[in-house]
Protein backbone atom coordinates (compact mmCIF):
# COMPACT_ATOMS: atom_id res chain seq x y z
CA UNK A 1 0.00 0.00 0.00
CA UNK A 2 0.99 3.62 -0.54
CA UNK A 3 2.61 5.62 2.27
CA UNK A 4 -0.53 7.78 2.65
CA UNK A 5 -2.79 4.79 3.40
CA UNK A 6 -0.12 3.40 5.71
CA UNK A 7 -0.03 6.74 7.51
CA UNK A 8 -3.80 6.63 7.92
CA UNK A 9 -3.68 3.06 9.25
CA UNK A 10 -1.29 4.38 11.91
CA UNK A 11 -3.99 6.84 13.03
CA UNK A 12 -6.76 4.27 13.51
CA UNK A 13 -8.83 4.71 16.66
CA UNK A 14 -10.44 1.89 18.68
CA UNK A 15 -13.39 0.44 16.80
CA UNK A 16 -12.17 1.46 13.36
CA UNK A 17 -11.34 -1.78 11.56
CA UNK A 18 -10.01 -1.43 8.02
CA UNK A 19 -9.91 -4.49 5.76
CA UNK A 20 -7.49 -4.05 2.88
CA UNK A 21 -6.97 -5.93 -0.36
CA UNK A 22 -4.13 -5.26 -2.79
CA UNK A 23 -4.50 -6.22 -6.45
CA UNK A 24 -1.81 -7.46 -8.82
CA UNK A 25 -1.00 -3.87 -9.81
CA UNK A 26 -0.16 -3.07 -6.19
CA UNK A 27 -3.24 -0.87 -5.78
CA UNK A 28 -4.88 -1.20 -2.36
CA UNK A 29 -8.55 -0.81 -1.57
CA UNK A 30 -9.57 -0.51 2.09
CA UNK A 31 -13.03 -0.88 3.63
CA UNK A 32 -14.24 0.24 7.03
CA UNK A 33 -17.69 0.26 8.64
CA UNK A 34 -18.29 3.04 11.16
CA UNK A 35 -20.97 1.84 13.55
CA UNK A 36 -21.18 5.28 15.19
CA UNK A 37 -22.07 8.10 12.79
CA UNK A 38 -20.25 10.48 15.15
CA UNK A 39 -17.00 8.81 14.12
CA UNK A 40 -17.27 10.16 10.58
CA UNK A 41 -15.67 13.56 11.19
CA UNK A 42 -12.69 12.26 13.22
CA UNK A 43 -12.24 9.48 10.64
CA UNK A 44 -12.27 11.98 7.76
CA UNK A 45 -9.91 14.29 9.68
CA UNK A 46 -7.45 11.40 10.05
CA UNK A 47 -7.72 10.73 6.29
CA UNK A 48 -6.97 14.37 5.56
CA UNK A 49 -3.99 14.40 7.93
CA UNK A 50 -2.65 11.37 6.08
CA UNK A 51 -2.84 13.29 2.78
CA UNK A 52 -6.17 11.91 1.55
CA UNK A 53 -8.72 13.45 -0.79
CA UNK A 54 -12.47 12.88 -0.86
CA UNK A 55 -13.28 11.08 -4.13
CA UNK A 56 -17.03 10.80 -3.84
CA UNK A 57 -19.91 9.82 -1.57
CA UNK A 58 -22.46 7.09 -2.25
CA UNK A 59 -25.80 7.18 -0.47
CA UNK A 60 -28.24 4.41 -1.24
CA UNK A 61 -31.61 2.99 -0.47
CA UNK A 62 -31.69 -0.47 1.13
CA UNK A 63 -33.34 -2.98 -1.19
CA UNK A 64 -35.27 -4.45 1.74
CA UNK A 65 -38.21 -2.07 2.29
CA UNK A 66 -38.35 -3.06 5.98
CA UNK A 67 -34.67 -2.40 6.64
CA UNK A 68 -34.15 -0.32 9.79
CA UNK A 69 -30.83 1.15 8.68
CA UNK A 70 -29.46 2.90 5.65
CA UNK A 71 -25.85 3.42 4.66
CA UNK A 72 -23.67 6.13 3.19
CA UNK A 73 -20.29 5.16 1.76
CA UNK A 74 -17.53 7.79 1.76
CA UNK A 75 -14.74 7.07 -0.73
CA UNK A 76 -11.32 8.63 -0.15
CA UNK A 77 -8.29 8.63 -2.41
CA UNK A 78 -4.86 8.22 -0.80
CA UNK A 79 -2.37 8.69 -3.63
CA UNK A 80 -4.12 6.09 -5.80
CA UNK A 81 -5.27 3.74 -3.05
CA UNK A 82 -8.95 3.99 -2.14
CA UNK A 83 -10.45 3.87 1.34
CA UNK A 84 -14.20 3.52 1.78
CA UNK A 85 -15.86 4.29 5.11
CA UNK A 86 -19.48 3.17 5.39
CA UNK A 87 -21.68 4.90 7.94
CA UNK A 88 -24.87 3.26 9.19
CA UNK A 89 -27.83 5.52 9.94
CA UNK A 90 -31.48 4.99 10.88
CA UNK A 91 -33.65 4.43 7.80
CA UNK A 92 -36.03 7.22 8.78
CA UNK A 93 -34.89 10.69 9.82
CA UNK A 94 -31.21 10.04 9.15
CA UNK A 95 -28.79 12.85 9.96
CA UNK A 96 -25.09 13.16 9.31
CA UNK A 97 -22.44 15.86 9.74
CA UNK A 98 -21.23 17.70 6.66
CA UNK A 99 -17.70 16.90 5.54
CA UNK A 100 -17.33 20.33 3.95
CA UNK A 101 -15.23 21.77 6.83
CA UNK A 102 -12.60 19.16 5.92
CA UNK A 103 -13.22 18.52 2.23
CA UNK A 104 -14.69 21.36 0.19
CA UNK A 105 -15.78 19.00 -2.60
CA UNK A 106 -18.21 17.24 -0.23
CA UNK A 107 -20.53 20.17 -1.00
CA UNK A 108 -22.09 18.91 -4.25
CA UNK A 109 -22.05 15.25 -3.12
CA UNK A 110 -24.03 16.09 0.02
CA UNK A 111 -26.48 18.34 -1.82
CA UNK A 112 -27.11 15.56 -4.32
CA UNK A 113 -27.90 12.87 -1.76
CA UNK A 114 -30.05 15.22 0.29
CA UNK A 115 -32.41 15.75 -2.64
CA UNK A 116 -32.59 12.05 -3.52
CA UNK A 117 -32.80 10.44 -0.08
CA UNK A 118 -34.32 11.15 3.32
CA UNK A 119 -31.01 12.24 4.85
CA UNK A 120 -30.34 15.60 6.50
CA UNK A 121 -26.82 16.98 6.48
CA UNK A 122 -25.91 19.03 9.53
CA UNK A 123 -23.93 22.25 9.03
CA UNK A 124 -23.96 22.16 5.24
CA UNK A 125 -22.89 25.63 4.05
CA UNK A 126 -25.25 25.76 1.06
CA UNK A 127 -28.06 23.17 1.36
CA UNK A 128 -29.84 24.22 -1.85
CA UNK A 129 -30.96 21.86 -4.57
CA UNK A 130 -28.24 20.69 -6.93
CA UNK A 131 -30.00 18.90 -9.80
CA UNK A 132 -33.65 18.40 -8.87
CA UNK A 133 -35.88 21.46 -9.21
CA UNK A 134 -36.64 23.37 -6.00
CA UNK A 135 -40.39 22.87 -6.50
CA UNK A 136 -40.07 19.08 -6.03
CA UNK A 137 -40.23 17.81 -2.43
CA UNK A 138 -36.97 16.26 -1.14
CA UNK A 139 -36.06 12.55 -0.75
CA UNK A 140 -37.26 11.80 -4.28
CA UNK A 141 -36.08 8.19 -4.42
CA UNK A 142 -37.41 7.37 -0.96
CA UNK A 143 -40.88 8.74 -1.66
CA UNK A 144 -41.77 8.09 -5.26
CA UNK A 145 -42.80 4.88 -6.99
CA UNK A 146 -40.79 4.54 -10.18
CA UNK A 147 -42.85 4.83 -13.32
CA UNK A 148 -41.21 1.67 -14.67
CA UNK A 149 -42.30 -0.31 -11.60
CA UNK A 150 -45.81 1.06 -11.87
CA UNK A 151 -46.40 0.40 -15.55
CA UNK A 152 -44.18 -2.60 -16.25
CA UNK A 153 -44.08 -4.86 -13.26
CA UNK A 154 -47.36 -4.06 -11.54
CA UNK A 155 -49.70 -3.87 -14.50
CA UNK A 156 -48.03 -6.65 -16.44
CA UNK A 157 -48.38 -9.07 -13.51
CA UNK A 158 -52.05 -8.21 -13.07
CA UNK A 159 -52.65 -8.49 -16.78
CA UNK A 160 -51.02 -11.91 -17.00
CA UNK A 161 -52.94 -13.18 -13.99
CA UNK A 162 -56.17 -12.20 -15.72
CA UNK A 163 -55.10 -13.81 -18.99
CA UNK A 164 -54.06 -17.00 -17.20
CA UNK A 165 -57.33 -17.08 -15.26
CA UNK A 166 -59.35 -16.67 -18.48
CA UNK A 167 -57.45 -19.39 -20.31
CA UNK A 168 -57.75 -21.68 -17.29
CA UNK A 169 -53.99 -21.91 -16.92
CA UNK A 170 -53.12 -21.40 -13.25
CA UNK A 171 -49.38 -21.22 -13.84
CA UNK B 1 -19.54 51.49 -10.45
CA UNK B 2 -22.87 49.73 -10.95
CA UNK B 3 -23.17 46.00 -10.19
CA UNK B 4 -25.24 43.81 -12.47
CA UNK B 5 -26.30 40.18 -12.40
CA UNK B 6 -26.00 38.54 -15.81
CA UNK B 7 -27.68 35.22 -16.54
CA UNK B 8 -25.55 32.97 -18.76
CA UNK B 9 -27.29 29.80 -19.93
CA UNK B 10 -28.85 27.31 -19.90
CA UNK B 11 -29.52 27.98 -23.57
CA UNK B 12 -26.92 30.62 -24.26
CA UNK B 13 -25.26 31.18 -27.60
CA UNK B 14 -21.78 31.07 -26.13
CA UNK B 15 -22.21 27.80 -24.25
CA UNK B 16 -22.19 24.44 -25.98
CA UNK B 17 -24.16 22.69 -23.24
CA UNK B 18 -27.04 23.54 -20.87
CA UNK B 19 -25.59 24.86 -17.62
CA UNK B 20 -26.89 28.04 -16.04
CA UNK B 21 -24.61 30.64 -14.47
CA UNK B 22 -25.63 33.73 -12.59
CA UNK B 23 -22.68 36.06 -12.87
CA UNK B 24 -22.30 39.14 -10.66
CA UNK B 25 -20.26 41.75 -12.47
CA UNK B 26 -18.63 45.05 -11.63
CA UNK B 27 -18.37 46.82 -14.95
CA UNK B 28 -16.73 44.28 -17.28
CA UNK B 29 -15.25 42.22 -14.44
CA UNK B 30 -16.73 39.06 -12.90
CA UNK B 31 -17.29 39.51 -9.16
CA UNK B 32 -18.87 36.14 -8.33
CA UNK B 33 -20.55 33.17 -9.96
CA UNK B 34 -23.49 30.99 -8.99
CA UNK B 35 -23.91 27.70 -10.83
CA UNK B 36 -27.38 26.27 -11.39
CA UNK B 37 -27.40 22.66 -12.63
CA UNK B 38 -30.00 20.00 -13.34
CA UNK B 39 -31.11 20.79 -16.88
CA UNK B 40 -30.15 17.36 -18.24
CA UNK B 41 -30.51 15.23 -15.10
CA UNK B 42 -31.80 11.87 -16.36
CA UNK B 43 -31.57 9.57 -13.32
CA UNK B 44 -29.23 7.15 -15.14
CA UNK B 45 -27.73 5.81 -11.90
CA UNK B 46 -31.19 4.78 -10.80
CA UNK B 47 -31.85 3.21 -14.21
CA UNK B 48 -28.75 1.02 -13.91
CA UNK B 49 -30.24 -0.55 -10.80
CA UNK B 50 -33.33 -1.58 -12.78
CA UNK B 51 -31.26 -3.31 -15.51
CA UNK B 52 -29.06 -6.38 -15.46
CA UNK B 53 -25.27 -6.30 -15.54
CA UNK B 54 -25.10 -6.89 -19.30
CA UNK B 55 -27.66 -4.24 -20.22
CA UNK B 56 -25.70 -1.75 -18.15
CA UNK B 57 -22.63 -2.05 -20.38
CA UNK B 58 -24.74 -0.48 -23.14
CA UNK B 59 -26.35 2.06 -20.82
CA UNK B 60 -23.13 3.32 -19.22
CA UNK B 61 -21.57 3.79 -22.66
CA UNK B 62 -24.38 6.23 -23.46
CA UNK B 63 -23.77 8.55 -20.51
CA UNK B 64 -21.50 10.73 -22.53
CA UNK B 65 -20.26 10.81 -26.09
CA UNK B 66 -16.70 12.06 -25.78
CA UNK B 67 -15.58 9.78 -22.93
CA UNK B 68 -18.11 7.03 -23.68
CA UNK B 69 -15.59 4.20 -23.58
CA UNK B 70 -14.25 5.07 -20.12
CA UNK B 71 -17.61 4.25 -18.52
CA UNK B 72 -18.13 0.62 -19.65
CA UNK B 73 -14.39 -0.08 -19.20
CA UNK B 74 -14.50 1.04 -15.57
CA UNK B 75 -17.87 -0.57 -14.93
CA UNK B 76 -16.66 -3.92 -16.33
CA UNK B 77 -13.49 -3.66 -14.22
CA UNK B 78 -15.64 -3.28 -11.09
CA UNK B 79 -17.71 -6.36 -12.05
CA UNK B 80 -14.57 -8.37 -12.81
CA UNK B 81 -13.10 -7.41 -9.42
CA UNK B 82 -16.18 -8.67 -7.59
CA UNK B 83 -16.33 -11.89 -9.63
CA UNK B 84 -12.55 -12.46 -9.37
CA UNK B 85 -12.27 -12.57 -13.17
CA UNK B 86 -8.81 -12.25 -14.67
CA UNK B 87 -9.18 -11.05 -18.24
CA UNK B 88 -6.78 -12.17 -20.99
CA UNK B 89 -3.59 -10.14 -21.45
CA UNK B 90 -4.48 -9.18 -25.00
CA UNK B 91 -7.77 -7.73 -23.77
CA UNK B 92 -5.90 -5.40 -21.37
CA UNK B 93 -3.97 -3.92 -24.28
CA UNK B 94 -7.08 -3.65 -26.46
CA UNK B 95 -8.83 -1.76 -23.65
CA UNK B 96 -5.93 0.70 -23.51
CA UNK B 97 -6.04 1.22 -27.29
CA UNK B 98 -9.79 1.93 -27.24
CA UNK B 99 -9.48 4.37 -24.32
CA UNK B 100 -6.52 6.22 -25.82
CA UNK B 101 -8.17 6.64 -29.24
CA UNK B 102 -11.10 8.22 -27.41
CA UNK B 103 -8.70 10.48 -25.50
CA UNK B 104 -7.13 11.71 -28.76
CA UNK B 105 -10.54 12.65 -30.20
CA UNK B 106 -11.89 14.13 -26.95
CA UNK B 107 -8.88 16.33 -26.15
CA UNK B 108 -8.57 17.62 -29.71
CA UNK B 109 -12.27 18.50 -29.75
CA UNK B 110 -11.83 20.64 -26.63
CA UNK B 111 -8.80 22.55 -27.85
CA UNK B 112 -10.49 23.06 -31.23
CA UNK B 113 -13.50 24.65 -29.51
CA UNK B 114 -11.11 26.89 -27.61
CA UNK B 115 -9.77 28.23 -30.93
CA UNK B 116 -13.35 28.73 -32.15
CA UNK B 117 -14.29 30.75 -29.04
CA UNK B 118 -11.25 32.96 -29.52
CA UNK B 119 -12.33 33.55 -33.12
CA UNK B 120 -9.31 31.74 -34.58
CA UNK B 121 -11.44 29.63 -36.90
CA UNK B 122 -8.65 28.59 -39.25
CA UNK B 123 -6.98 26.95 -36.23
CA UNK B 124 -10.31 25.40 -35.24
CA UNK B 125 -10.53 23.79 -38.71
CA UNK B 126 -6.90 22.68 -38.55
CA UNK B 127 -7.41 20.89 -35.21
CA UNK B 128 -10.73 19.36 -36.28
CA UNK B 129 -9.15 18.10 -39.50
CA UNK B 130 -6.42 16.40 -37.47
CA UNK B 131 -9.04 15.01 -35.09
CA UNK B 132 -10.87 13.58 -38.10
CA UNK B 133 -8.06 11.01 -38.41
CA UNK B 134 -9.04 9.66 -34.98
CA UNK B 135 -12.70 9.68 -35.99
CA UNK B 136 -11.89 7.70 -39.14
CA UNK B 137 -9.87 5.23 -37.07
CA UNK B 138 -12.86 4.66 -34.76
CA UNK B 139 -15.21 4.20 -37.68
CA UNK B 140 -12.85 1.79 -39.43
CA UNK B 141 -12.00 -0.36 -36.42
CA UNK B 142 -15.17 -0.20 -34.33
CA UNK B 143 -17.79 0.71 -36.93
CA UNK B 144 -18.79 3.86 -35.03
CA UNK B 145 -17.43 7.37 -34.69
CA UNK B 146 -18.40 7.82 -31.02
CA UNK B 147 -19.64 4.73 -29.12
CA UNK B 148 -17.14 1.93 -29.65
CA UNK B 149 -19.00 -1.01 -28.10
CA UNK B 150 -15.56 -2.37 -27.23
CA UNK B 151 -16.19 -3.87 -23.79
CA UNK B 152 -17.69 -6.96 -22.31
CA UNK B 153 -17.48 -8.56 -18.90
CA UNK B 154 -14.25 -10.56 -18.99
CA UNK B 155 -12.58 -8.81 -21.90
CA UNK B 156 -13.33 -6.93 -25.09
CA UNK B 157 -15.58 -7.35 -28.11
CA UNK B 158 -13.12 -6.36 -30.81
CA UNK B 159 -9.77 -7.52 -32.07
CA UNK B 160 -7.11 -6.08 -34.33
CA UNK B 161 -5.85 -8.27 -37.15
CA UNK B 162 -2.51 -7.55 -38.81
CA UNK B 163 -4.14 -5.33 -41.45
CA UNK B 164 -5.92 -3.18 -38.88
CA UNK B 165 -2.81 -2.98 -36.72
CA UNK B 166 -0.86 -1.62 -39.70
CA UNK B 167 -3.66 0.81 -40.49
CA UNK B 168 -3.86 2.04 -36.88
CA UNK B 169 -0.10 2.47 -36.66
CA UNK B 170 0.01 4.44 -39.93
CA UNK B 171 -2.83 6.73 -38.87
CA UNK B 172 -1.18 7.47 -35.52
CA UNK B 173 2.07 8.26 -37.32
CA UNK B 174 0.16 10.49 -39.73
CA UNK B 175 -1.09 12.71 -36.89
CA UNK B 176 2.29 13.45 -35.37
CA UNK B 177 3.52 16.25 -37.67
CA UNK B 178 0.16 18.07 -37.52
CA UNK B 179 0.10 17.74 -33.74
CA UNK B 180 3.58 19.20 -33.37
CA UNK B 181 2.52 22.17 -35.50
CA UNK B 182 -0.71 22.65 -33.52
CA UNK B 183 1.13 22.43 -30.20
CA UNK B 184 3.59 25.06 -31.40
CA UNK B 185 0.72 27.42 -32.28
CA UNK B 186 -0.98 26.97 -28.89
CA UNK B 187 2.33 27.48 -27.14
CA UNK B 188 3.72 30.45 -29.10
CA UNK B 189 1.03 32.27 -31.09
CA UNK B 190 0.61 35.85 -29.84
CA UNK B 191 -3.17 35.95 -30.33
CA UNK B 192 -3.66 32.70 -28.43
CA UNK B 193 -1.40 33.99 -25.65
CA UNK B 194 -3.30 37.27 -25.45
CA UNK B 195 -6.60 35.51 -24.79
CA UNK B 196 -5.44 32.56 -22.67
CA UNK B 197 -2.33 33.37 -20.62
CA UNK B 198 -3.22 34.50 -17.12
CA UNK B 199 -6.92 33.97 -17.88
CA UNK B 200 -9.04 31.72 -15.65
CA UNK B 201 -6.18 31.00 -13.28
CA UNK B 202 -6.56 28.16 -10.78
CA UNK B 203 -3.54 28.32 -8.44
CA UNK B 204 -1.97 25.08 -7.24
CA UNK B 205 -3.26 25.43 -3.66
CA UNK B 206 -6.81 26.11 -4.86
CA UNK B 207 -6.64 23.13 -7.23
CA UNK B 208 -5.84 20.94 -4.22
CA UNK B 209 -8.57 22.58 -2.14
CA UNK B 210 -11.23 22.03 -4.81
CA UNK B 211 -9.96 18.45 -5.41
CA UNK B 212 -9.96 18.93 -9.19
CA UNK B 213 -8.66 16.13 -11.37
CA UNK B 214 -7.40 15.42 -14.87
CA UNK B 215 -5.97 18.11 -17.18
CA UNK B 216 -7.49 20.81 -14.92
CA UNK B 217 -5.38 19.55 -11.99
CA UNK B 218 -2.32 18.86 -14.11
CA UNK B 219 -2.56 22.35 -15.64
CA UNK B 220 -2.11 23.65 -12.09
CA UNK B 221 0.92 21.47 -11.48
CA UNK B 222 -0.68 18.50 -9.71
CA UNK B 223 1.02 15.38 -11.06
CA UNK B 224 -1.87 12.99 -10.50
CA UNK B 225 -2.86 10.54 -13.24
CA UNK B 226 -4.82 7.37 -12.43
CA UNK B 227 -2.88 5.50 -15.11
CA UNK B 228 0.26 5.78 -12.97
CA UNK B 229 -1.15 6.27 -9.45
CA UNK B 230 -3.56 3.32 -9.60
CA UNK B 231 -2.66 1.39 -12.76
CA UNK B 232 -5.23 -0.81 -14.50
CA UNK B 233 -5.51 -2.69 -17.80
CA UNK B 234 -1.99 -2.70 -19.33
CA UNK B 235 -0.84 0.70 -18.06
CA UNK B 236 1.55 -0.83 -15.52
CA UNK B 237 3.52 -2.31 -18.42
CA UNK B 238 3.56 0.86 -20.52
CA UNK B 239 5.64 4.00 -20.25
CA UNK B 240 3.10 6.68 -19.24
CA UNK B 241 4.69 10.12 -18.70
CA UNK B 242 2.51 12.36 -16.51
CA UNK B 243 2.05 15.71 -18.27
CA UNK B 244 1.91 18.84 -16.13
CA UNK B 245 1.98 22.58 -16.70
CA UNK B 246 2.36 25.22 -14.03
CA UNK B 247 0.44 28.22 -15.41
CA UNK B 248 -2.94 27.10 -14.03
CA UNK B 249 -4.62 29.17 -16.76
CA UNK B 250 -6.66 28.46 -19.89
CA UNK B 251 -3.55 27.92 -21.98
CA UNK B 252 -1.93 25.57 -19.44
CA UNK B 253 -5.01 23.32 -19.51
CA UNK B 254 -5.04 23.31 -23.33
CA UNK B 255 -1.32 22.49 -23.46
CA UNK B 256 -1.81 19.57 -21.08
CA UNK B 257 -4.56 18.19 -23.32
CA UNK B 258 -2.51 18.56 -26.49
CA UNK B 259 0.56 16.97 -24.94
CA UNK B 260 -1.64 14.15 -23.64
CA UNK B 261 -2.77 13.50 -27.21
CA UNK B 262 0.88 12.94 -28.07
CA UNK B 263 1.21 10.60 -25.08
CA UNK B 264 -1.96 8.75 -26.15
CA UNK B 265 -0.57 8.18 -29.64
CA UNK B 266 2.67 6.89 -28.15
CA UNK B 267 0.71 4.57 -25.82
CA UNK B 268 -1.26 3.16 -28.77
CA UNK B 269 2.00 2.49 -30.58
CA UNK B 270 3.50 0.87 -27.46
CA UNK B 271 0.44 -1.39 -27.29
CA UNK B 272 0.73 -2.35 -30.96
CA UNK B 273 4.39 -3.24 -30.33
CA UNK B 274 3.90 -5.19 -27.09
CA UNK B 275 0.41 -6.70 -27.33
CA UNK B 276 0.58 -10.48 -26.97
CA UNK B 277 -1.43 -12.92 -29.08
CA UNK B 278 -4.22 -14.81 -27.45
CA UNK B 279 -7.91 -14.66 -26.58
CA UNK B 280 -9.71 -11.34 -26.20
CA UNK B 281 -12.22 -12.42 -23.56
CA UNK B 282 -13.15 -15.24 -21.24
CA UNK B 283 -15.90 -17.50 -22.49
CA UNK B 284 -19.54 -17.52 -21.41
CA UNK B 285 -21.58 -15.14 -19.31
CA UNK B 286 -20.00 -15.01 -15.86
CA UNK B 287 -22.18 -14.99 -12.76
CA UNK B 288 -21.56 -12.02 -10.48
CA UNK B 289 -21.62 -12.91 -6.77
CA UNK B 290 -22.50 -10.58 -3.87
CA UNK B 291 -19.76 -8.12 -3.11
CA UNK B 292 -18.52 -4.58 -3.52
CA UNK B 293 -15.73 -3.02 -5.53
CA UNK B 294 -14.06 0.23 -6.49
CA UNK B 295 -12.76 0.76 -10.01
CA UNK B 296 -10.96 3.83 -11.29
CA UNK B 297 -9.68 5.02 -14.62
CA UNK B 298 -8.17 8.13 -16.19
CA UNK B 299 -10.90 9.34 -18.53
CA UNK B 300 -10.04 12.20 -20.93
CA UNK B 301 -11.26 14.69 -18.29
CA UNK B 302 -9.56 12.95 -15.36
CA UNK B 303 -10.24 10.44 -12.62
CA UNK B 304 -13.43 8.45 -13.09
CA UNK B 305 -14.46 6.33 -10.10
CA UNK B 306 -17.10 3.59 -9.97
CA UNK B 307 -18.48 2.01 -6.81
CA UNK B 308 -20.46 -1.17 -7.37
CA UNK B 309 -22.31 -3.21 -4.79
CA UNK B 310 -23.95 -6.50 -5.72
CA UNK B 311 -26.21 -8.90 -3.84
CA UNK B 312 -25.97 -12.08 -5.90
CA UNK B 313 -28.84 -11.12 -8.23
CA UNK B 314 -28.29 -10.08 -11.84
CA UNK B 315 -28.72 -6.35 -11.10
CA UNK B 316 -26.54 -3.91 -9.16
CA UNK B 317 -27.69 -3.25 -5.62
CA UNK B 318 -25.99 0.12 -6.00
CA UNK B 319 -23.96 1.55 -8.84
CA UNK B 320 -22.46 4.97 -8.32
CA UNK B 321 -19.93 6.82 -10.40
CA UNK B 322 -18.32 10.18 -10.05
CA UNK B 323 -17.09 11.82 -13.20
CA UNK B 324 -14.10 14.19 -13.34
CA UNK B 325 -16.23 17.21 -14.29
CA UNK B 326 -18.10 16.93 -10.97
CA UNK B 327 -15.46 18.81 -8.95
CA UNK B 328 -14.08 20.81 -11.83
CA UNK B 329 -17.32 22.82 -12.11
CA UNK B 330 -16.99 24.15 -8.58
CA UNK B 331 -13.47 25.41 -9.32
CA UNK B 332 -14.99 27.84 -11.85
CA UNK B 333 -15.71 30.07 -8.86
CA UNK B 334 -11.97 30.62 -8.50
CA UNK B 335 -11.19 30.70 -12.21
CA UNK B 336 -13.83 33.28 -13.14
CA UNK B 337 -13.59 35.87 -10.38
CA UNK B 338 -11.67 38.94 -11.51
CA UNK B 339 -11.81 37.95 -15.17
CA UNK B 340 -13.64 39.72 -18.00
CA UNK B 341 -17.20 38.85 -19.00
CA UNK B 342 -15.98 38.13 -22.53
CA UNK B 343 -13.69 35.39 -21.17
CA UNK B 344 -16.50 33.42 -19.48
CA UNK B 345 -17.09 30.97 -22.38
CA UNK B 346 -13.34 30.48 -22.75
CA UNK B 347 -12.90 29.69 -19.04
CA UNK B 348 -15.92 27.35 -18.96
CA UNK B 349 -14.56 25.52 -22.02
CA UNK B 350 -11.14 25.23 -20.37
CA UNK B 351 -12.43 22.75 -17.80
CA UNK B 352 -13.71 20.66 -20.76
CA UNK B 353 -17.01 20.30 -18.92
CA UNK B 354 -19.34 17.40 -19.51
CA UNK B 355 -22.83 18.16 -18.29
CA UNK B 356 -24.42 14.89 -19.37
CA UNK B 357 -21.75 13.07 -17.32
CA UNK B 358 -22.05 15.37 -14.31
CA UNK B 359 -25.81 15.22 -13.97
CA UNK B 360 -26.29 11.66 -15.18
Amino acid sequence: MKAELGSFIGRLQPGWIVECATDRYGVTVGWCVLEAAGDLLPFAAAVKEAGGRLSTITAYQPKDPDAAVREIAYHFDLDGDTLTATVRLPRRGAEIDSLTPLFRNADWNEREFMELYDIRVRNHPDPRRLFVDATVDPAVLDRLIPFSAMVNSASTKTLWERIMAKTGDEQ
Amino acid sequence: MTTYTIPVGPLHVALEEPMYFKVEVNGETVASVDINAGHVHRGVEYLTMQRNFYQNITLTERLCSLCSNSHPTTYCTALETIAGIRIPERAHYLRVIADEIKRVASNLFNVAIMAHIIGFDSLFMHVMETREVAQDVKETIFGNRMDLGANRIGGVRYDLDAKNQDYLSQQMERMKADLAEILDIYRNNAMIALRTVGVGVLPHDKALDYAVVGPVARGSGIAYDVRTKAPYAAYDRLDVPVVTETGGDVRARALVRLREVQVAIDLIQQCLRDMPDGPIAIGGLPRIPAGEAIAKSEAPRGELIYYLRTDGSDKPERLKWRVPSYMNWDALHVMMEGNRISDIPLIVNSIDPCISCTER
